[in-house]
């Protein structure tokens, strides 16, 4: 056997890396034994969703979650499948695997994503130029579309430069950074933004930068169970997405 | 019912809010059920409704009816949801067991899923049937997405036969699942 069929079940549950994903799925194509056991899990597992027990959606669910859903643009053909981050182009993929594998569709062109990142870090900068301009009022008004405000804004020192502001959307705060003249990236690297309390990390977004070096990411605060107030934020180079804690070399850094 | 779902999907396509809404109205209480069976945690469990249903509009996630059924791919977009979103919470150390609420669980109403009603019942008495191992390995491959390496600590098995335990649990439960559809369903016996 081969020692890839060992990442079947990391595979079946989107858990590689997406390295070892296009490896895994090159893999695949050749090795009937593999493209057997996923189609058995598959088929096995179908039935076991009916196995959760039914519990009550809470109470409001419903108008919670459609009104955050149709506050996203339903975007057109050219920016449908733009990635907002790094991490969600990863989960992207594991969408289109969740489709289920076939023979003659997979692995995806990926050819898209280049392109589409830059749309998307585009579109992210254009939002984070509103905010900065935004900033300039005196700090108690309310943007004119009545909803943001920033909380408080910090410039990050270090090699390239970079603004963080924690803008306060209805009940939810957002993390804003915005960074420029950062050195190019290789492989997976990613840049990751880091929020640290009391001398430990919490993980605030990652980016990969464009071409002139510009790179931005938006992090919703309330995703981190730590709701208190912030010591420092830090951006680091990292191998890839998914380091729990700072890895690289710190870039940038600022007190907040 | 199927051709229903694929109706209203490509409605939401074409922006048509009130079909999403209406597949949101048919899949709520079975996909936050699903979620909430992952991540053990209301908050969590609503997350992931969002995450999912923006994926469904915003066409991050696209289905395709030559694939299966609606319900089996948005199930399985929810899976891979729950999963993502579980395990960014655990890297800020988040601690599944000290958070875990309690919901009043109840049986399926008449107004939910059909599919649901027939087949859960079915399904949780073939669970039953498994050994404690057995069905321990289909919770945490299944239900918690865990690594190959962490069900391998956690059930005490060598990373080389974690695989085979699982394909074992699953054609176990596969055929206590046709045991019990042929004696005619649960209460039969």
């Amino acid at each position: 056997m081969h020692e890839q069929c060992d990442q079947l079940i990391d595979y079946f549950n989107g858990l590689l890396s997406e390295e070892e994903e296009r490896e895994f799925e090159k893999h695949l194509k050749s090795c009937e034994n593999c493209q057997e056991e996923w189609a058995e899990l598959t088929e096995l597992t179908e039935d076991l969703p009916y196995a959760a027990e039914p519990v009550e959606p809470p109470e409001g669910m419903k108008d919670r979650v459609l009104a955050g859903v149709f506050a996203e643009e339903q975007s057109d053909q050219a920016e449908k499948e733009a990635p907002a981050s790094f991490e969600k182009a990863k989960e992207t993929k594991r969408e289109a695997q969740a489709s289920s594998y076939t023979q003659s569709e997979s692995p995806k062109p990926k050819r898209w994503l280049a392109p589409a990142l830059a749309a998307a870090l585009f579109l992210s900068l254009a939002g984070n130029l509103y905010t900065i301009l935004q900033e300039e009022e005196p700090p108690d008004t309310i943007t004119t579309d009545g909803i943001d405000q920033v909380l408080q804004s910090v410039q990050l020192e270090g090699t390239g430069s970079a603004t963080a502001s924690i803008v306060e959307q209805k009940d939810t705060n957002t993390l804003v950074v915005n960074a420029n003249q950062l050195a190019n990236l290789e492989g997976e690297q990613v840049y990751q933004v880091w929020l640290i309390k009391e001398g430990k990390p919490y993980r605030a977004g990652s980016f990969v930068p464009n071409q002139n070096g510009d790179g931005a990411v938006t992090y919703s605060l309330d995703k981190l169970q730590n709701q208190g107030k912030w010591d420092q934020i830090a951006i680091s180079k990292e191998p890839d997405a998914t380091s729990k804690e700072p890895q690289g070399e710190v870039i940038l850094s600022s007190k907040l | 019912m199927s051709d229903r779902d694929l109706d209203l999907y490509n409605q939401v396509l074409e922006g048509d809010k009130g079909a999403l809404e209406e597949l949101y109205d048919k899949y709520e209480k079975l996909l936050y059920s699903f979620a909430y069976k992952s991540c053990g945690q209301k908050e969590m469990a609503e997350e992931v409704m969002q995450e999912v249903f923006i994926k469904v509009w915003t066409q991050k996630a696209t289905y395709d009816s030559s694939k299966g059924k609606f319900s089996s791919w948005i199930l399985s977009v929810t899976r891979f949801t729950s999963i993502d979103i579980v395990r960014k919470k655990e890297n800020q150390n988040y601690s599944l067991e000290e958070e875990r609420d309690t919901l009043h669980q109840e049986e399926p109403s008449a107004e939910d899923l059909a599919e649901w009603k027939e087949q859960g019942e079915i399904v949780r008495e073939a669970v039953k049937q498994l050994s404690e191992e057995q069905n321990k390995i289909i919770q945490l491959f299944y239900f918690k997405g865990l690594t190959q390496r962490e069900i391998a600590s956690s059930c005490n098995l060598s990373l080389g036969t974690v695989k085979g335990r699982i394909r074992l649990a699953l054609k176990h439960l596969r055929k206590e699942l046709s045991n019990i559809k042929e004696k005619g369903g649960v209460g039969d016996a």
